[in-house]
């Protein structure tokens, strides 16, 4: 009975090597196949892992079921173990084989996205070329416009000037053309009226008493008179008629406008325009002076020639 | 951190029932998935890539031993362990890269709002 105890650890001793392969797993061994299932599970779940890491899964497949196999077997359970760590091992393997997949799509995705923005980078700057050239344009075409304007102006000021200059100068070349008219008509003994410059002509020194025909020396009392009208084409003259109050109103009409006509057809003969020349007679009206003395009367006995302010 | 405690008698039971070819064709994948995995998971997956050349390194040893079936499961599990390793890494740079890409991408379409305004 001494030796029983030893005999029977020889006894299992003995029998653990008969059984050999045949034992039941350890608690680490079912640990590790409990941990090979549930990786496999996560995995196999994944649709990526069944799309881009197959054959690693179906490795890891293949050792757990060889370690679910041996388990059943009563294979030693070390091999299960073994066999069970390979799967977790290769399902871990799987899972981030799915994982870098996906990275990868990621960073081809950026770079479609990349060339994307590269392309709308290129688009805007186009853009804002286009616009940054329409900008000068429009500058340019103001610019030009401001200047054309500015010329413009000058332009105008300038003719505007002119203009002043000329009608400086014309008005200067009037004045002095007025100036020698006066100083001409002041020579043919002109009086400036409020009628135009107004040449009185003496009776006497043109008619007989009672006579409308001018008397032969009259013609020298008309000379300055034409060459003034020679010289002033544009000018045109009225001569008028004029009598005392002595005698009949209607033969001192008729007289004056005979003494008028003839002076007027002296002027014609000469060479004046007819058409120039209006001639007309009042008789006693418009004195110039009393008819109650002989002074006033001769005075009154007169030819008016008028000469058309223009 | 190894999951696996092997102990004596196991490693006896293991190899009463397994064959005992050298795993050539599992070690030579552990190393490569191993060398693989180290540039850009020592950065990105230190603790993975850690675990990976541990089990390498007991694998290289049980191999000297002539632990086959020992030098079979720990080569296996390294090669898997390197391989989540570089996993972890490359999704970690990945993440980064998509990250910054679409930084880059913000940035531009600001700059491209400013300049446009």
């Amino acid at each position: 009975m001494k030796f029983q105890p030893r005999l029977t650890i020889i006894a299992a001793l003995l029998g653990a090597a008969v059984a050999g392969c045949a034992s039941w797993p350890s608690p680490e061994a079912n640990q590790q196949l409990e941990r090979a299932r549930a990786a496999y599970r996560n995995a196999a779940a994944d649709p990526a892992v069944q799309q881009h890491a197959q054959a690693e899964l179906q490795s890891a497949s293949g050792a757990l079921h060889d370690a679910e196999r041996m388990a059943q077997e009563g294979k030693p359970t070390e091999l299960v173990q073994h066999n069970a760590y390979l799967a977790e091992q290769r399902a871990q393997t799987a899972m981030r084989t799915a994982e870098i997949r996906r990275s990868e799509a990621r960073i081809a995705a950026a770079g479609e996205q990349r060339r994307q923005i590269q392309l709308e980078a290129r688009e805007r700057e186009t853009i804002a070329a286009r616009q940054r050239e329409a900008a000068a344009r429009e500058q340019a075409r103001k610019a030009e416009e401001g200047r054309r304007e500015a010329e413009a102006r000058a332009a105008l000021l300038e003719n505007e000037r002119l203009e002043k200059d000329r009608q400086a100068s014309a008005s200067a070349g009037l004045t002095a053309e007025v100036k020698r008219l006066e100083s001409e008509l002041a020579d043919l003994r002109a009086k400036e009226t409020s009628r135009g410059w107004v040449l009185t002509l003496k009776n006497e020194l043109l008619f007989d008493t009672g006579g409308s025909e001018l008397k032969p020396g009259a013609e020298r009392a008309l000379d300055n008179l034409v060459q003034f009208l020679e010289k002033h084409r544009d000018r045109s003259i009225a001569i008028e008629g004029f009598t005392d109050s002595t005698g009949s109103k209607e033969q001192n009409q008729l007289l004056s406008e005979k003494r008028a006509w003839a002076v007027k057809a002296a002027l014609v003969k000469r060479g004046i325009a007819s058409n120039r020349i209006d001639a007309r007679g009042y008789g006693p009206a418009f004195p110039v002076a009393s008819n109650d003395n002989a002074a006033g009367r001769q005075l009154n006995r007169r030819v008016e020639i008028v000469i058309d302010p223009s | 951190m190894t999951r696996i405690t092997l102990i004596p008698l196991a490693a006896l039971a293991l190899a009463a029932c397994a064959t005992t070819d050298p795993p050539e064709r599992e070690m030579g994948a552990a190393r490569a998935m191993v060398s693989q995995a180290r540039p850009i998971a020592e950065k990105d997956a230190p603790q993975e890539l850690a675990e990976a050349q541990l089990k390498l390194g007991r694998a290289e040893a049980a191999m000297q031993r002539k632990h086959y079936e020992h030098a079979r499961i720990l080569a296996q599990q390294a090669e898997a362990d390197a391989k989540l390793a570089w996993t972890v890494a490359e999704n970690a740079r990945m993440q980064r890269t998509a990250n910054e890409v679409q930084d880059a991408n913000r940035v531009l379409r600001e700059e491209m709002e400013r300049k446009s305004q």
